[in-house]
């Protein structure tokens, strides 16, 4: 072990886990990280390419290197960082990337083929030949590089969304994040204080003395317990900030039981959206390195992270209990993180300082104006080469902690495209002017990295945000704390002839920047492709500054000329399963249900999505053992009995007002305002470009209240189109629109003894003919007293009625046809019938409308009124639409027993088949019972003057051919008389 | 005001005299109703509903005695609400009158109004919670509006889950979501998972003290 004394963990109790299968234990308080670094597990993964022993290389979420398969089974979870993963007790965890065990690693043996794996390895390599790529390069490059494994199971967490809104939120709860929650929290604004971690308090956490006169925690604690009883502030732990979006929006991630062994009743995560009126950004800073030769060690990590072990997590990341550390830095924070070592018991060889002029803050040795040069160590970091006046020396450490500088936590400033602005004295980039609006940025993330500077650029950002609000905000009481000066000298790497890693993650090294360059990948975009710097998980939180400053002394130029990193979110990986939110399987999306729905079900019916909407599709009878057969059936018994249908999915707009005539006329290419009270008319709506839009029927059913009809597909689509023509471009008519699809329950009860059947069931209505010929409408009471709307309306090209009641009752009057007409061979049809009757009956429907068809070409082309004006009617004039000589036309094949394939093309036969004589196509086709035939509907060229001629039918994807010949589209009752009668 | 829901599907005065026999929203005979912990969700078949706009240059009729509301919000008196709906558009709700024509009533009350029935476009589910924190909770969870756009009397139309709502507010405890009808299932399914999760579970604790 190598625990310290203190530390922010609780050693009253004790959590067990299992690494790549061994037991160890640790405290709740612990990271993964920190619990294996105690146990003396330095060797946590294998790199990227060159599956180099890798070890804990951060204390945060920047971590390159230590990433694990968290957990098993369904929940297994590649690529977590170690760092960021809190110890429970169970849980378990898989070291990555290495074939064999972990300390034998079997690809490491592509250590030793480096100069083959340089920047473009993939670009440059696998290039011929190229049809071994897919089965054989990729696979095999998959399996030797990359990360962790998928469990390949469906996620049996739940997910959910939230939303939240605040005057301010404060993104980070460091010592700047803190003062600015508690400065606008006692200004009454609504605050929310977010932080990834699951301890608040930020970096005061990492360090031994930030306040001279109160501990850390103490103050942390003072704080958050001022806010947690202010009822204006909601604090997030473990909730990460992904994103900035447009108008204040942010995407955040609260891990809500990830640190739990299973989430119980729980959800796993949540996905909330906060809109923020002003934002904090308090993301502090991350440490960078100093690549020198073989630093990618376990046992070589950053400075800052070796101290937050040391002060947080009461752990020296050392091999075993004693061994000990020095620090390579180019700055004063490097030999602060030695002087919290020495502190915390832990022997200091010296602190390595390029400087000649290094301070010495405290009792250690100090190498200035030295650098390390090498390391030695197979599986963990055993002596460093120190070069000093140009002399190399050997020495035992246990571990080595670097700083090359710290680099403000920009990344949600630069979304939206903010620029970072270079900061000469800081040696790193600031967040810019031109950032997201109404965001902030403080403390460390703004450059203002000490203890006290942190504290008042904290309150100064919040009175800041606040009085843009117009919310005065007063100064709050901040403790006298840590102001040190923070000299550092701009010392990139340590030059040299061996590898020295820039990119831990991705195994960049200086030599393939160098090669890079000289391959003339000189912009920082065309680096990042070459040598994948940058990518995977951590993006290169540790690593794009210092290949920007090696790329820069290439080139001989300054750090901003060479460019700029911006960043995109996420700003750390988000799980798909809670961006997509919650439901999955059933509940995915919402389903609508007809009022029918649990008659049909009981009934047998089997149904079939049609947009949102359930619809049943067929209703099998017992003996039948396909669905043709039940189908059949269902039409069968429409022309030859009584069918009942739901089609309440049809939509349903009321249209009322005095100019709704007018507006109709307007909506509809047909004449509509004529239409006489009491009657229902077929329509044809445009869209503004001329094509044909939609069709259904309107019924008048008072001198001032029409109902539009819509097609199902296109209900919502048709009504807001209405309300837009209503509210924009005719806002000065008296019309009043609003849905009523669902408010009814509308069943089609189709059939030449369709009449009798509803005779059974309208109170004192005159049925007949003369009295409710074709396309009447009335408003009348069935059942006993039950309001109701009738319409002679028929989509089947039978003698056929819609009978609409309250959505409530559909269910009951469902079982009410049934029973009135079991004599009359009452039949329930389904979705499938009714396309293969309205095929039969050559009524247009979704595939004949997909917005490539003229009213011309549907064979409706006088019902574009000229009399007046509507939308699209111009514009179905123009020229390339008048020109389009399709035609609907039924198709029946030669063999009745041939099928008729919808989306087949047309062509004369024995033409050749190209683009250019291509005819036409198939749009829907089907078996017709009645007609004994496969039979079908398409667009033909001069389809109308063709009846008779035999075309083929082609589909080259399966390689089919068919004889068609082309008839009427109306193949049942042509005249209409079954209609009328 | 009570704004509870009666939870039968009772024959009132001037209800329909059919002898079919109605089914609520949730597919049975009588409201679905269902808590969890110190929330309940229940099911409110007994709410008529009726649309009310005005005709161009009509003056604002007081149904009911009621003042129709501003953007944004809801009144309710006796069994009675109403809120805005759009520009010179509101729909009006009655307790216990599900089975009737509502509509004609209010077309009654609002001469010269467009007036459509709309009880059964509409599927209202009440959810009752402890207190106004319990509220915001959930509120968090189901809608992205600012809280003080959904105070006690108020009422907007937004986003759930992929559907399209009108949530109210009656008052401190109870939220009214109001989903089509056809999407009951799915509404339900959604308020009931978001209510269990909130009303049973409590947030985890974290591990470590702060």
């Amino acid at each position: 072990m190598t625990r310290l004394s203190g530390g922010l963990i609780d050693r009253a109790s004790t959590l067990n886990f299992t690494f790549n299968g061994t037991q160890y234990s640790g405290h709740p308080g612990d990271t993964l990280a920190s619990a294996l670094l105690a146990n003396g597990v330095r060797l946590v993964g294998r790199s990227f390419k060159y599956h180099r022993p890798r070890g804990v290389f951060a204390a945060g979420s920047e971590e390159p290197n230590a990433m694990v398969e968290l957990r098993s089974g369904a929940r297994q979870e590649p690529n977590t960082r170690a760092t960021v993963a809190e110890l429970y007790d169970g849980l378990t965890a898989r070291s990555q990337n290495h074939l064999g065990p972990l300390k034998h690693d079997l690809l490491a043996v592509n250590d030793l083929f480096a100069p083959f794996f340089a920047a473009g390895f993939y670009y440059k390599t696998f290039m011929w030949p190229k049809a071994l790529w897919e089965k054989l390069y990729e696979p095999m490059i998959r399996k030797a590089a990359g990360l962790g494994r998928l469990s390949m199971l469906p996620d049996p967490d739940a997910y959910d969304r939230g939303y939240l809104h605040c005057d301010l939120m404060v993104i980070g709860a460091g010592a700047a994040g803190l003062t600015a929650a508690l400065t606008a929290a006692r200004a009454g604004a609504q605050v929310i204080l977010v932080d990834e971690d699951f301890r608040l308090g930020g970096r005061l956490l990492a360090e031994a003395t930030p306040f001279a006169e109160i501990s850390a925690t103490d103050w942390i604690a003072q704080v958050l317990a001022e806010l947690e009883n202010l009822p204006n502030v909601r604090v997030l732990p473990r909730t990460t900030v992904f994103g900035v979006y447009d108008h204040g929006v942010y995407g955040a991630v609260e891990r809500v039981a990830d640190h739990l062994p299973e989430p119980g009743d729980t959800v796993r995560q949540s996905l909330w959206r906060i809109t923020a009126r002003r934002t904090v950004l308090a993301a502090g800073a991350t440490e960078r390195h100093i690549p020198f030769a073989n630093n990618d060690r376990p046992g070589i990590l950053l400075a800052g992270a070796m101290q937050a072990y040391a002060n947080r997590w009461a752990v020296s990341p050392v091999a075993k209990a004693g061994d000990p550390v020095a620090v390579f830095t180019n700055n004063d924070d490097g030999h602060r993180s030695a002087l919290d070592m020495i502190r915390c018991g832990v022997p200091v060889l010296g602190v390595i300082d390029p400087r000649e002029d290094a301070p010495r803050l405290g009792d250690y040795a100090l190498y200035n104006g030295a650098t390390v040069t090498g390391s030695r160590g197979r599986h963990g970091l055993r002596e460093i080469e120190i070069t000093q006046n140009g002399k190399a020396s050997w020495h035992d450490v246990g571990a080595l902690g670097v700083s090359g500088g710290w680099n403000p936590n920009i990344h949600l400033a630069s979304h939206h495209r903010g620029r970072p602005v270079w900061d000469d004295q800081l040696l790193a980039f600031v967040p810019g002017q031109d950032g997201p609006p109404g965001l902030v940025p403080a403390g460390a993330a703004a450059g203002r990295g000490t203890t006290a500077q942190a504290l008042a650029s904290g309150m100064g950002a919040a009175q800041e945000a606040l009085s843009d609000l117009g919310i005065k905000a007063a100064p709050v009481a901040l403790p006298e704390a840590e102001n040190a000066a923070q000299g550092q000298v701009a010392f990139w790497h340590v030059p040299g002839k061996r590898r020295a890693w820039v990119d831990l993650q991705n195994d960049v090294t200086v030599k393939d920047i160098t090669l890079a360059h000289k391959e003339n990948m000189r912009s920082v975009e065309h680096l990042k492709r070459w040598t994948t710097l940058g990518m995977a998980t951590d993006q290169g939180k540790t690593a794009n500054i210092s290949a920007m400053a090696v790329m820069a002394e290439l080139t001989g130029k300054t750090i901003p000329q060479t460019g700029t990193t911006i960043f995109r979110p996420p700003y750390t990986g988000v799980s798909l399963s809670v961006l997509g939110g919650g439901d999955t399987g059933a509940h995915f999306r919402p389903r609508r249900l007809t009022p029918t729905h649990h008659w049909a079900k009981a009934k047998g019916a089997q149904f079939i999505e049609v947009g949102q909407w359930m619809r049943a599709q067929y209703f099998p009878q017992p003996g039948e053992t396909h669905w043709r057969e039940s189908v059949d059936r269902e039409a069968k018994a429409v022309r030859q009995s009584v069918g009942i249908c739901d089609v309440t999915t049809l939509g349903k707009i009321d249209v009322q007002g005095a100019d709704a005539g007018d507006f109709l006329n307007r909506i509809y290419a047909n004449m509509m305002g004529t239409l006489a009270v009491g009657k229902t008319r077929y329509g044809l709506m445009l869209r503004e470009d001329g094509f044909a839009y939609d069709d259904g029927t309107c019924a008048r059913l008072g001198d001032d209240h029409y109902v539009v009809t819509t097609t199902t597909a296109q209900a919502g689509p048709v009504y807001r189109h209405m309300e837009f023509a209503h509210q924009c471009l005719w806002p000065d008519l008296d019309v009043q629109l609003i849905s009523t699809t669902d408010a009814w329950a509308q069943i089609a009860v189709a059939g030449p003894r369709s009449r009798e059947l509803l005779s059974r069931i309208v109170d004192d209505f005159d049925l007949s003919n003369d009295a409710f010929p074709f396309m009447a409408c009335a408003e009348l009471t069935v059942c006993s007293g039950l309001r109701a709307r009738l319409f002679r309306i028929s989509f089947s090209g039978e003698l056929a009625y819609e009978l609409a009641v309250p959505a409530r009752y559909g269910h009951a009057l469902m079982e009410r046809l049934m029973e009135q007409g079991a004599d009359l061979g009452v039949t329930p049809y389904g979705l499938e019938a009714l396309g293969v009757l309205r095929i039969e009956k050559g009524h247009a429907a979704g595939a004949e409308l997909n917005g490539q068809t003229t009213a011309d070409m549907l064979g409706l082309g006088r019902m574009v009124s000229k009399k007046k004006d509507s939308i699209g009617a111009l514009m179905s004039r123009r020229e390339g639409l008048v020109g389009d000589s399709r035609r609907l036309v039924g198709l029946k094949p030669r063999d009745p027993n041939q099928k008729v394939t919808p989306g087949a093309h047309l062509f004369a036969q024995g033409a050749v088949q190209t683009m250019q004589t291509d005819e036409g196509w198939v749009t829907s086709a089907c078996y017709s019972p009645n007609i004994e035939s496969h039979i079908g509907l398409g667009y033909l060229e001069d389809g109308d003057t063709r009846l008779g001629e035999v075309i083929t039918a082609a589909n080259p994807l399966e390689g089919e051919e068919t004889l068609l010949e082309v008839v009427s589209a109306h193949f049942v009752d042509p005249d209409g008389g079954r209609l009328r009668d | 005001m009570k704004w509870f829901p009666r939870i039968l599907l009772t024959r009132m005065e001037g209800a329909c005299v059919t002898d079919l026999k109605p089914i609520t929203a949730l597919g049975a005979s009588s409201a679905r109703v269902q808590s969890m912990g110190s929330l309940t969700l229940c099911e409110t078949p007994d709410l008529a509903f009726a649309s009310l706009a005005l005709r161009r240059g009509q003056g604002v009729p007081t149904p009911f005695g009621l003042a129709l509301p501003q953007a944004g919000g809801f009144v309710g008196q006796n069994g009675l609400g109403a809120f805005w709906t759009g520009s010179d558009q509101w729909m009006l709700c009655a307790e216990g009158r599900g089975d009737s024509d509502f509509a004609a009533d209010v077309r009654a009350q609002a001469p010269g109004c467009s007036v459509t029935e709309q009880t059964d476009g509409w599927a209202a589910v009440d959810v009752t919670v402890a207190d106004d924190a319990q509220m915001q909770t959930l509120l968090a969870k189901l809608v992205n509006l600012n809280p003080e756009f959904l105070s006690p009397g108020h009422a907007t139309r937004t986003g759930l889950h992929h559907m399209t709502v009108f949530v109210v507010r009656p008052n401190t405890t109870q939220l009214r979501v109001i989903g089509m009808r056809s999407l009951a299932d799915s509404l339900w399914h959604t308020l009931a998972t978001t209510a269990k999760r909130l009303g049973v579970s409590s947030r985890p604790q974290a591990q470590s003290p702060n």
